[in-house]
């Protein structure tokens, strides 16, 4: 971990980084991935990943509309939006 | 008479012996909530539509479970048409257009949402520390941290302001609290709460769940919280027993898991001697003590510190400052405006956390680190199955130690993440837990949890509450035993 991968995962993760801070930040994460270097302690030779507790019994629903359309209500709680649309700056000149 | 420290059953009874109105108890709440105020265990609260609400129900009393029960939400739910920040200043002006099917149940079984509780900033934090709406104070004692996440639904209920509160749990957030506020908390199997309308922070490991006075009251509230919902896809199909049957059944004969492999040392003193008396009264009680092996169990931080990070990158990339939550003033164009509206509204924490998952996920490293966690999760997982074929029910301290000062953890974030030791497996292995108060050290409390296998919240509420009717650890307040 070191300040230009900082800089590459704060751009991932379209976050600044106020300078003052940069170097204490770049030694949390360093020590964090440092802790959870520990796994490699584990043998997990053919072990399969369990990405979630339900793995088995994860169900799927009937394609059937249920939800009502909730445009105005979501529109009325953006920071900026039209009748239609979410605004943003100009992206296309 | 007064309904500080009541729980929900003794409110339920004044109310239907007409000892107090259902307008008088609301009324007392906001009373405490001010008397209280310097808890600062409340962001937003839910005054006229409580009042109403209870005004009503004196007009036509209802027979409903929770009927004029006042219930503070964590401020994690989604509440339509109530403000709903997350502990972020992201989400500061955030009003839900829906309700989380939690909050749902709840209301229709009759409660009154009086607020919404002080958090950590997206559940990310084990002492309340991370609020952008400030820390909340433990009500046991002055700058002595509530624990957290769910520090503002601990320290309410802790107060005696309100008899049972909503929380969350990822890695010990309902439970660490509840031990360090001396209340009881409990973290359903995974999937026997609908997730729907709870802001996600690590979506395999999210689960929400009661705190109350008592295992008997957290039964009463689990039996209205739980419900299978299509709209979140892990919200389990399975029949919802009535949590409240098995509560009495004696211990006689069941068998208790004591985690050999775990390694007291790193533990307060007294704690041990607690924990180690409590064992000793459930053996009193009838049950039998065998020793277990859980030899993964000292990776589970470890563990947790990549999952909960990867899952969370992905689930907070929704806050961009667009369609919903705060964005940042003149943005140049849509990159700064990303940019800008998540590094103004994020705190540190958060943003820790975030860089971790985009790390452990990116190109070279995701082999390395998150498919490497996920693999020592099943380890994890499949200790635990091994270990329940022969047991009831597992038994360990909450916490490393009791309540400690604010800012006592220094800036070392690892020493937080450590909090969590014995909690966390629960998350990953998605198994029901239970925090109760146990003990005292110093005018502090203590509590001890006991994990269940998949699905049987019965038998840990049962141990629970045998523990509760044979002990007081639980009538015990800052303000002394209650009567």
């Amino acid at each position: 971990m070191d300040k230009k991968t900082v800089t590459t995962i704060s751009y991932l993760s379209r976050l600044s980084i106020d300078n003052e801070k940069e170097e204490k930040i770049v030694q949390d994460l360093d020590n964090i991935i440092e802790f959870v270097d520990q796994l490699n302690d584990a043998d997990t030779s053919d072990v399969e990943p369990l990405t979630n507790p339900l793995e088995k019994t994860a169900k799927t629903r009937s394609d059937k509309i249920t939800a009502k359309n909730l445009k105005k209500e979501l529109l009325e709680i953006a920071p900026s939006s039209n009748d239609d649309y979410f605004l943003v700056p100009r992206v296309v000149e | 008479m007064t309904i500080k420290y009541k729980t929900i059953k003794e409110i339920k009874k004044m109310i239907s012996q007409k000892e107090i109105s259902n307008k008088e108890v609301v009324e007392e709440v906001y009373k405490h909530i001010e008397e209280n105020e310097h808890l600062n265990a409340f962001i937003t609260l839910n005054k006229e539509p409580s009042i109403k609400k209870s005004k009503d129900l004196d007009n036509n009393p209802s027979d409903l479970p929770l009927a004029g029960i006042p219930i503070a939400q964590k401020d994690l739910f989604c509440t339509k048409g109530l403000k709903t920040t997350c502990g972020s200043k992201i989400l500061n002006n955030f009003i839900p257009p829906y309700s989380a099917t939690v909050i749902e149940n709840l209301e229709n079984a009759g409660c009154i949402s009086i607020g919404k509780t002080n958090m950590d900033e997206f559940a990310m934090g084990s002492s309340n520390e991370t609020s952008f709406f400030g820390n909340v104070e433990n009500p046991w004692g002055k700058n002595l941290v509530p624990g957290g996440s769910s520090g503002g639904s601990a320290a309410a209920v802790s107060a005696g302001i309100v008899p049972a509160a909503s929380a969350t749990d990822t890695g010990g957030s309902i439970r660490q609290p509840a031990s360090l506020c001396g209340i009881t908390g409990l973290k359903p199997t995974y999937g026997r709460i609908s997730r729907w309308g709870m802001i996600a922070f690590a979506s395999s490991l999210d689960q929400a769940g009661p705190m109350a006075r008592t295992a008997e009251d957290c039964a009463l509230l689990l039996n209205q919280m739980c419900s299978h919902d299509e709209k979140d896809t892990t919200s389990l199909n399975d029949d919802i027993p009535n949590f409240e049957e098995n509560l009495n059944q004696p211990l006689k004969d069941k068998k208790i898991g004591i985690v050999k492999d775990l390694d007291l040392s790193s533990l307060d003193n007294e704690v041990v001697k607690i924990y180690e008396n409590s064992l000793k009264e459930f053996e009193a009680l009838g049950a039998t003590l065998i020793d277990i092996s859980l030899p993964n169990l000292s990776l589970s931080v470890p563990t947790y510190y990549v999952v909960a990070p990867a899952e969370c990158s992905s689930n907070l990339s929704r806050f961009d400052g667009v369609k919903f939550g705060r964005r940042s003033e003149d943005p140049k164009d849509l990159e700064e405006l990303y940019i800008k509206s998540r590094s103004e509204g994020f705190g540190d924490e958060v943003k820790r956390r975030i860089l971790i998952g985009s790390y452990v996920l990116s190109a070279g490293y995701y082999d390395a680190y998150y498919k490497k966690a996920q693999q020592v999760r099943r380890l994890i997982k499949n200790d635990f199955d091994k270990a329940f074929s022969n047991i009831d029910v597992i038994m360990t301290p909450t916490t490393r130690g009791p309540a400690f000062e604010m800012g006592s953890k220094g800036s070392d974030p690892i020493q937080m993440y450590l909090e969590d030791l014995f909690t966390i497996s629960a998350n990953l292995a998605g198994l029901p837990a239970i925090s109760i108060p146990n003990g005292n050290i110093d005018n502090k409390p203590t509590g001890i949890q006991i994990i269940g296998n998949f699905l049987d919240e019965s038998s840990i509420l049962n141990f629970a509450h045998m523990f509760q009717t044979s002990t007081n650890w639980h009538m015990h307040t800052p303000e002394g035993v209650k009567e």
